[in-house]
């Protein structure tokens, strides 16, 4: 057995690809899943983290303090090859807030995040809004398109949430590719804008 | 497809530790959910577990795979995962290479290539 794999191992090994991410992030049930699978080249995999007292830093106050060694949760995981030597990795968050220590290590070196919001259940995004303002992490808001319709305008969205002028808010059918394929080019162009000091 | 899904959901034999001999902690340093394990060409320095789960991460890591995907298709807990990588590491049958320099993400010559392969999508 060993030694087959390891003639099918011989020459077949490639160099680990420069890997980007990006966040999803929104409320419980939003469509996060959803709009992972629309656009990831493989079916979206559920990931379970099983979260342990020393995951919790000491900066982590509030509602993440008691939690339990052993607390597992669920993050949807995404995957698109951008050219031979460039990954991009989609991370949908837990929709609890109180694993917010998780959403730490996802953030970490993540290119920006999407927030993804149901108009009708607006108050679930204010924790992710907040808490990429807080890290200064480039974000667009995606309102979730549920049945395909409108229900709100998007500056009515921008108006509610208060998010700075530099953050782009879509209207954003999470089924369809085109519509989350072109919210990942906001969020990129937003991210470069930064770079450059232009926003 | 199916062949990129998770393998099918059986009810698990044993609890997952059970294949890590209760470790919860990876040997060497912590993996990042975003580091990248890659099976090495040559043939291990020793032999691997006897545990099934042992070659078939070698197998999943034939080409580069981070190990948010190792655990999802292996329908495992990162955490375990993550302690099997790390015995793999250490018997020379996987190399991890960690996540993408921090820097990666406010790099404009990286970020415009992204942008130009989302756009290509």
């Amino acid at each position: 057995m060993a030694s087959v794999l390891s003639d099918r191992l011989v020459g077949s090994v490639a160099a680990a690809p420069v890997a980007m991410k990006i966040v999803v992030a929104g409320g419980f049930a939003v469509g996060k899943t959803t709009l992972v699978g629309a656009i990831s080249e493989i079916e979206p995999l559920r990931t379970e983290a099983e979260m342990t007292v020393e995951s919790l830093g000491v900066d982590h106050p509030g509602p993440v303090s008691g939690a339990k060694t052993g607390t597992t949760v669920a993050m949807d995981f995404g995957r698109i090859t951008i050219d031979d030597e460039m990954v991009l990795y989609l991370f949908g968050t837990p929709g609890q807030d109180r694993f917010w220590f998780l959403w730490d290590e996802l953030v970490r070196g993540a290119v920006g995040a999407v927030v993804l919001v149901d108009t009708r259940r607006l108050q679930e995004c204010f924790a992710a809004v907040d808490y990429f303002e807080h890290l200064g992490l480039p974000f667009v808001v995606a309102v979730n398109l549920f049945d395909g319709v409108a229900t709100h305008h998007p500056r009515e969205v921008r108006d509610a949430l208060s998010v700075p002028a530099n953050v782009p808010v879509v209207l954003c059918d999470a089924r369809r590719r085109t519509h989350v394929q072109e919210t990942l080019v906001l969020l990129v162009e937003a991210a470069l804008r930064r770079v450059s000091g232009a926003a | 497809m199916a062949v990129n899904g998770p393998e099918p959901r059986l009810p698990r034999v044993v609890r997952p530790y059970v294949l890590t001999g209760g470790r919860t902690r990876a040997r060497g340093p912590a993996l990042a959910l975003d580091a990248t394990v890659c099976a090495t060409a040559s043939a291990p320095t020793r032999p691997l577990p006897s545990a099934p789960e042992a070659s078939r991460i070698v197998e999943l890591c034939i080409a580069p795979i981070s190990v948010a995907e190792l655990a999802g298709r292996m329908t495992l807990p990162v955490g375990v995962v993550r302690v099997l990588v790390g015995d793999l590491g250490s018997l020379g049958a996987v190399t991890v290479t960690p996540p993408t320099p921090i820097g990666a993400a406010t790099d404009a010559g990286l970020l415009a290539r992204l942008l130009d392969g989302i756009r290509a999508l």
